[in-house]
C-alpha cells in the first residue's frame, strides 16, 4: 500500500509491427512511456524519431469532424433532467466493448448529413435576418401609398428621400419658405430624426440641395419595388416561410440527433486512436526496428510480457530491470487501501511523491479526518453530508474520479458527526444536546486539546523523517535531524509546562538539561553541510533558529478550536435571529423557519469549506514540512481520458 | 484632581458600557470593512473570468467566499460582547471588553483585504489551469491563519477575566 513498484524495460519491435503491439498494450493499459528524443546515447547511434505526422493530422482532420457533429446535435439533444441524467450517468465501456462498437459505426455519412443540415439552416436564418433589416428600413416610409418604382421614373423633376433631425425642422420650414416649385412632405418619423420626401424643380434643384444640406439631411435610398407597406407585408410572409423551412431542418436534426451517442462512442475511440500515434513519438528507430523504453508496474510485468509475446511471436527483443530508486524519471502510481484512496486526491494536489520518498497517503488521512471534524463539528451538518453523499453513491452512476470525491466527503461525514456529539452541538444548538465540551465556556481545554494533536501531528512528522533516514540506511541524520530536536523539542515544552502546572523539582532539572543537550546538538550538528568552521558554526545556530518555526507550527494548531468555535457561535447567532421573529404570528414562524433554513445552510457551506482548506494547509505546511518533499512524475496510464462515457 | 486619583475615580465609575459598545461596534464594522473590501475585490476579478467561462462560476464563488469569513468572526466577537452588555458595567470592565475587541477588528480589517488580493490572483489560476485553481485558495488560506489567531486571542481575553 503505497507506491507502486516499476519495472523500466526497453524493447525492440520491427516497426512494421508498430500499429499491432501499441493496439495490444493499449489494452494492456498500464504502461508509461518514456520520452526517448532528449537520449543522448540512443541518438548518436543513429536512432531517430519515427514519428509520422500524416497520421496525426489525418486523425486531428476525424477528431474535428465528430466534434463539430457532436456539437451541432447537442443542440438538438433532449437532455434528461437533472437528477434522472446523474442517476443514469455515462454509460460504461471496457476498451474491448469501446473498439467494438466503434468499428460497427460510420460517422462520415453521419457528419456529412449534419453538415448539409446546418449549412443549409445558416444560409436560411441569414436570409431572414436580411428580410427583418429590409423591414426595419422601411417602416418610416409606410405611409407612402404609391409604389416605389414610380418614384424613381420620375425624370423631369428631381427627388430627394432621406431624414433630418427633428430638431432642425424648423430651420427647415423658414428655408423653404420662399420657393416657389419646391415641395416637401414628412412621411414618417422616429425618435430622433424625420423622414421626408421633398421634390424640386429647375433652378430651385440647386438651391433646394443647398437647404437640405443646411439642415444635416442625410440621403437614405429607398430598396423597394411596391408601396412600402405592400412590401413588407410581401417580406414577411417570406420569412413566415423560412420560418417553416428551418423548422424543417430543425426537425430533422432532432431526429439526428438520436446518433449523438454513436458520434460519442466514435469521438472517445479516434481519442485513443490518437494516443497510439502520440506514444510512437515518444520511440526512437531505424527503418525497420524500433527502440521503445518506459515503465510497467513490477507486478503486472508477466501479463506485459506475455501480450507483447502474443502479438510479435519471437520477432523482439525485451530487457527488463527494477527501476532505480533514485531515479527522477519513474513515474509514480499510488496504491492505497478503499479508505485511503479518495486522500490520494490531497496527495496529488501538494506533488506525487519521488520514487524514493514514501506516499504520504495513509499517512495523513486519519489526521485529515479528525481535524475536519473538529473544526466543522456539527451532528446536523454531519448527518445531512453523510445521508447526500449516502444517496449520491448509492442511486448515481458516477465517474471513478466523481465518486472518489463524495466518498472522501462520506468519512468525513462520520468525523463530522462524533465531533458534534463531543462539542454537543446540533445545528448550533437548536435542540440542546450534553457533548463532552461545552465550547463557549470550555474553549480553553479546546485551545489545549488543538495543541495537542499538534503536537502528536508534528512528532509524528518528526518520526517518519527518522524513519526514512534509518530506511535509508542514514543513523546519523536520523538522530542530528531528529533525534536532537525530540529532546530540544520536548525538554523546551516540559520546562514551560512547568510554570503552569507544578511538576517535580527533578522534572525541571532534566528537562532543562535535556533542553539545552538538544539545542548544543543542534548547533553543533545542524552546519554539518556547510564548508568552513564559520560557516558550519553559522549553519548550526541558523539550524537553532527553526525552533521559532516550531512555535509558528504550534500556534497555528488553534485554528482547530477556533474554526469550530466560530462555526458553532454563527449557527447560534442564525438561531438566535429565528428565535427573535418565531413568536411574532404566523408570518414571524414562517419568517424564522426561512431564517433557519437559510442561515444554516450558509454556514453549513462555510463551515466545510473552511474545515477543508484549513485542515490542508495544516497537513500541507505544518505536516509534510517535516518530512515530505514530493515533485514526482504522474504515472500516465496508455488510455485517453474518456469525455462522454465512462472507460472502464 | 490629580492623575492618581483619576485613575481611581475611574475605577469606581460606571458607565463602562459605552466601551463595550463600541468595542463591539469595533470588531463588527472594522472587520465587516475588511470582508467587503476583500469580497469586492475577488468579485471584479471573478466576473471578468464569468464572461468566458460560465461553467467556472462555482469554483469562482469558493474563491471569493474565501475573504468574507473575516466578517463573520468580528460578527461572533461583537455577539458575545452584546451577550455581557450591562447598563451597570464598570468603567473598567467597559474598557477591558474595548480592548479585546481591538485584535479581530483590526487584523480582520487589513487581513480581509490582503485575502482578497490573494484570491483574485488565485482567479487567474482558474482562469488559466483549473486543475491548480485549489493551489489558489490555499495562498489566501495562508493569509487568514492571521484573522484566525486574532480571532482566539480576542475570544480568550474575552472571557478570561470575570469582573
Amino acid at each position: 500500500m503505497a507506491i507502486v513498484k516499476m519495472t523500466e524495460f526497453s524493447l525492440f519491435a520491427f516497426d512494421s509491427e508498430k500499429e499491432n503491439l501499441l493496439h495490444e498494450l493499449q489494452k494492456f493499459e498500464y504502461v508509461h512511456f518514456q520520452n526517448l528524443e532528449q537520449d543522448k546515447t540512443l541518438s548518436e547511434m543513429g536512432l531517430r524519431n519515427i514519428r509520422v505526422p500524416e497520421n496525426l493530422v489525418a486523425i486531428d482532420e476525424d477528431l474535428s469532424r465528430v466534434n463539430t457533429s457532436i456539437e451541432t446535435l447537442t443542440k438538438y439533444h433532449q437532455k434528461e433532467s437533472g437528477i434522472k441524467a446523474m442517476k443514469k450517468g455515462l454509460d460504461t465501456y471496457t476498451f474491448k466493448e469501446l473498439e467494438q462498437k466503434a468499428s460497427e459505426i460510420d460517422y462520415m455519412p453521419i457528419y456529412e448529413n449534419v453538415r448539409e443540415l446546418w449549412k443549409e439552416r445558416e444560409s436560411l436564418k441569414t436570409a431572414k435576418e436580411k428580410a427583418k433589416l429590409t423591414i426595419d428600413e422601411l417602416i418610416p416610409w409606410k405611409s407612402l401609398d404609391i409604389p416605389i418604382a414610380y418614384l424613381n421614373e420620375i425624370d423631369k423633376a428631381v427627388l430627394f428621400t432621406g431624414t433630418i433631425p427633428k430638431n432642425l425642422k424648423d430651420m427647415l420650414v423658414e428655408e423653404l419658405k420662399d420657393f416657389e416649385i419646391t415641395h416637401y412632405e414628412v412621411v414618417g418619423e422616429d425618435k430622433d430624426n424625420l423622414y421626408l420626401i421633398v421634390m424640386s424643380y429647375g433652378d430651385e434643384a440647386e438651391k433646394t440641395k443647398e437647404s437640405l444640406r443646411n439642415t444635416s439631411f442625410s440621403k437614405i435610398t429607398i430598396t423597394s419595388e411596391e408601396t412600402p407597406s405592400e412590401e413588407i407585408r410581401l417580406l414577411e410572409e417570406k420569412i413566415l416561410k423560412l420560418d417553416k423551412e428551418i423548422l424543417t431542418i430543425d426537425e430533422e436534426l432532432l431526429v439526428k440527433s438520436s446518433k449523438l451517442s454513436e458520434l460519442e462512442v466514435t469521438y472517445e475511440y479516434l481519442h485513443n486512436k490518437k494516443l497510439r500515434v502520440v506514444a510512437a513519438e515518444n520511440f526512437l528507430g531505424t527503418d525497420q526496428v524500433d527502440v521503445i523504453k518506459g515503465f510497467v508496474p513490477t507486478e503486472r510485468f508477466e501479463e506485459f510480457e506475455k501480450r507483447i509475446k502474443a502479438t510479435l511471436g519471437n520477432a523482439y527483443y525485451l530487457e527488463m530491470k527494477d527501476a532505480d530508486k533514485e531515479g527522477r524519471d519513474v513515474p509514480i502510481l499510488l496504491q492505497n487501501s478503499g479508505f485511503v484512496t479518495p486522500f490520494e486526491s490531497l496527495t496529488e494536489m501538494f506533488a506525487l511523491p519521488r520514487y524514493n520518498e514514501i506516499d504520504p497517503t495513509p499517512l495523513l488521512a486519519p489526521f485529515y479526518l479528525i481535524f475536519f471534524g473538529m473544526m466543522a463539528a456539527d451532528v446536523g451538518y454531519g448527518v445531512i453530508m453523510l445521508l447526500g453523499t449516502f444517496l449520491v453513491l448509492k442511486y448515481f452512476n458516477l465517474s471513478e474520479k466523481t465518486k472518489g470525491f463524495i466518498k472522501f466527503f462520506y468519512y468525513l461525514s462520520f468525523s463530522v458527526i462524533i465531533w458534534g456529539f463531543l462539542y454537543g452541538s446540533l445545528f448550533g444548538g437548536i435542540i440542546p444536546l450534553k457533548g463532552l465540551f461545552e465550547p463557549a465556556t470550555d474553549y480553553n481545554t479546546l485551545l489545549i486539546l488543538s495543541i495537542i494533536f499538534g503536537f502528536i501531528h508534528i512528532y509524528f512528522g518528526l518520526a517518519l523523517k527518522a524513519y526514512i533516514a534509518i530506511r535509508d540506511k542514514k543513523y546519523k541524520e536520523a538522530l542530528f535531524d531528529v533525534g536532537f530536536w525530540y529532546i530540544a523539542l520536548t525538554g523546551a515544552i516540559v520546562y514551560l509546562l512547568n510554570m503552569v502546572i507544578d511538576l517535580p523539582e527533578i522534572v525541571k532539572t532534566i528537562s532543562f538539561w535535556a533542553m539545552i543537550a538538544g539545542m548544543v546538538g543542534i548547533v553543533v550538528t545542524g552546519g554539518r553541510e556547510a564548508s568552513g568552521a564559520v560557516g558550519k558554526v553559522g549553519g548550526g545556530l541558523y539550524s537553532l533558529y527553526g525552533i521559532t518555526g516550531y512555535v509558528g507550527d504550534f500556534v497555528s494548531y488553534s485554528r482547530l478550536m477556533a474554526l469550530g468555535l466560530a462555526g458553532g457561535f454563527i449557527a447560534g447567532a442564525v438561531n438566535m435571529m429565528a428565535g427573535m421573529v418565531a413568536g411574532k404570528g404566523p408570518i414571524g414562524f414562517v419568517a424564522a423557519i426561512v431564517i433557519f433554513i437559510f442561515g444554516q445552510t450558509f454556514n453549513l457551506g462555510l463551515s466545510f469549506l473552511g474545515a477543508y482548506v484549513h485542515s490542508i494547509r495544516l497537513i500541507f505546511v505544518e505536516f509534510f514540512s517535516k518530512f515530505y518533499e514530493g515533485g514526482g512524475k504522474k504515472f500516465r496510464d496508455f488510455k485517453s481520458k474518456p469525455k462522454y462515457i465512462n472507460l472502464r | 484632581m490629580g492623575a492618581t486619583e483619576f485613575m481611581i475615580s475611574l475605577t469606581q465609575a460606571d458607565g463602562g458600557v459605552v466601551f463595550a459598545g463600541l468595542g463591539a461596534a469595533i470588531a463588527v464594522f472594522l472587520s465587516g470593512m475588511g470582508s467587503a473590501v476583500g469580497i469586492g475585490i475577488v468579485g471584479q476579478a471573478a466576473a471578468g473570468l464569468v464572461i468566458e467561462e460560465p461553467e467556472k462560476f462555482g469554483r469562482s464563488l469558493v474563491l471569493q467566499l474565501l475573504p468574507g469569513t473575516q466578517g463573520l468572526y468580528g460578527f461572533v466577537i461583537g455577539l458575545l460582547v452584546l451577550g455581557r452588555l450591562d447598563i451597570g458595567m464598570s468603567m473598567v470592565e467597559g474598557m477591558y471588553i474595548f480592548a479585546a475587541c481591538l485584535p479581530i477588528g483590526f487584523v480582520g480589517w487589513i487581513s480581509g483585504i490582503a485575502q482578497g488580493k490573494t484570491a483574485a490572483a488565485g482567479i487567474s489560476i482558474l482562469a488559466r489551469n483549473e486543475e491548480q485553481s485549489t493551489k489558489g485558495i490555499i495562498y489566501a488560506v495562508m493569509v487568514e491563519t492571521y484573522a484566525l489567531l486574532a480571532f482566539v486571542v480576542s475570544l480568550i481575553l474575552l472571557n478570561a477575566v470575570s469582573f
